[in-house]
């Protein structure tokens, strides 16, 4: 059982989180952390009670979004038979936090390198998941004979491009709300023998 | 749901755990063919072809991410000391 101390810790921890995302996913990795303190509600010098440091705190937030998303795809995956629902499920679990994700693509050279490798890990996972579904269609003869790496990589170059210049595509709402089906029909097409 | 110790993949259904016993606490591709788990060499070896077989990345980088995500493991903690 926890002390009301420790849960008023915890809470106070949860709310840095939630305001760094926040914050990040609206001003960018090179916002300062006053901001994030604002936000979250808590003294400046608060932060560094739970975060030795600002890549400390970076680094875990990056991880975190990993895992929650890596556990939502890996759920979704394993519903899923085919591309096009494996697509699906990745486009959902980033659209959850398109903001933040767009940041992360656009800004990853900034990060510390322990961040950028956080960030390399999730997207393995995906690509994990889609060698998976492209294996097995493969074997069932139903897309072209392409490596699977430059597969996987066309498919998030497509994805990133549209993100990346999000105030092109939709400037005023959600860019996967608005063109995920459409990426994932044309890249399915595309694949399709 | 159990986090595989040696590469951190979630497994929920049977088929997911070495020897589809749930009782172990790693996954079925971090399982040699007998059952028992792979040693830190094999399995960095076998992050590497992976990520360069599903990314393409070049050698030296898919290694570096091999390490880094080996890191935060409970099964390699030791390696890193």
């Amino acid at each position: 059982m926890q002390s009301k101390r420790q849960l008023q810790k915890e809470s106070t921890r949860k709310k840095i989180i939630e305001a760094a995302y926040k914050v990040y996913a609206g001003q960018g990795f090179t916002a300062p952390t006053a901001a994030i303190a604002k936000e979250a509600g808590v003294s400046h010098g608060t932060i560094f009670v739970h975060f030795s440091s600002l890549e400390e705190l970076q680094c875990y937030l990056i991880q975190d979004f990993g895992n929650t998303l890596g556990l939502e795809i890996h759920c979704l995956a394993e519903t899923g038979s085919n591309t096009e629902e494996l697509l699906k499920a990745h486009l959902n679990a980033l659209a959850k936090h398109e903001n933040f994700y767009i940041r992360l693509i656009a800004e990853k050279s900034l990060l510390p390198e322990d961040t950028q490798m956080a960030f390399a890990n999730i997207q393995s996972i995906m690509a994990y998941h889609f060698s998976k579904v492209i294996e097995r269609e493969g074997q069932n003869q139903a897309i072209k004979n392409i490596p699977l790496h430059l597969m996987f990589n066309t498919w998030m170059g497509l994805l990133h491009y549209y993100l990346l210049n999000k105030d092109f595509f939709s400037p005023d709402q959600p860019l996967l709300l608005r063109y995920g089906p459409e990426l994932i029909g044309t890249f399915a097409e595309l694949i399709k023998k | 749901m159990k986090i595989c110790i040696a590469c951190g993949m979630p497994m929920q259904e049977a088929a997911e755990f070495a020897c589809g016993d749930t009782g172990k606490d790693y996954c079925v591709h971090c399982a040699r063919p007998d059952g028992s788990m792979q040693s830190f060499e094999e399995k960095k070896a076998g992050m590497i072809q992976f990520i360069i077989k599903t990314q393409g990345f070049d050698k030296k980088a898919a290694a570096q991410m091999a390490e880094s995500s080996m890191k935060k493991l409970p099964a390699w903690k030791e390696y890193f000391v």
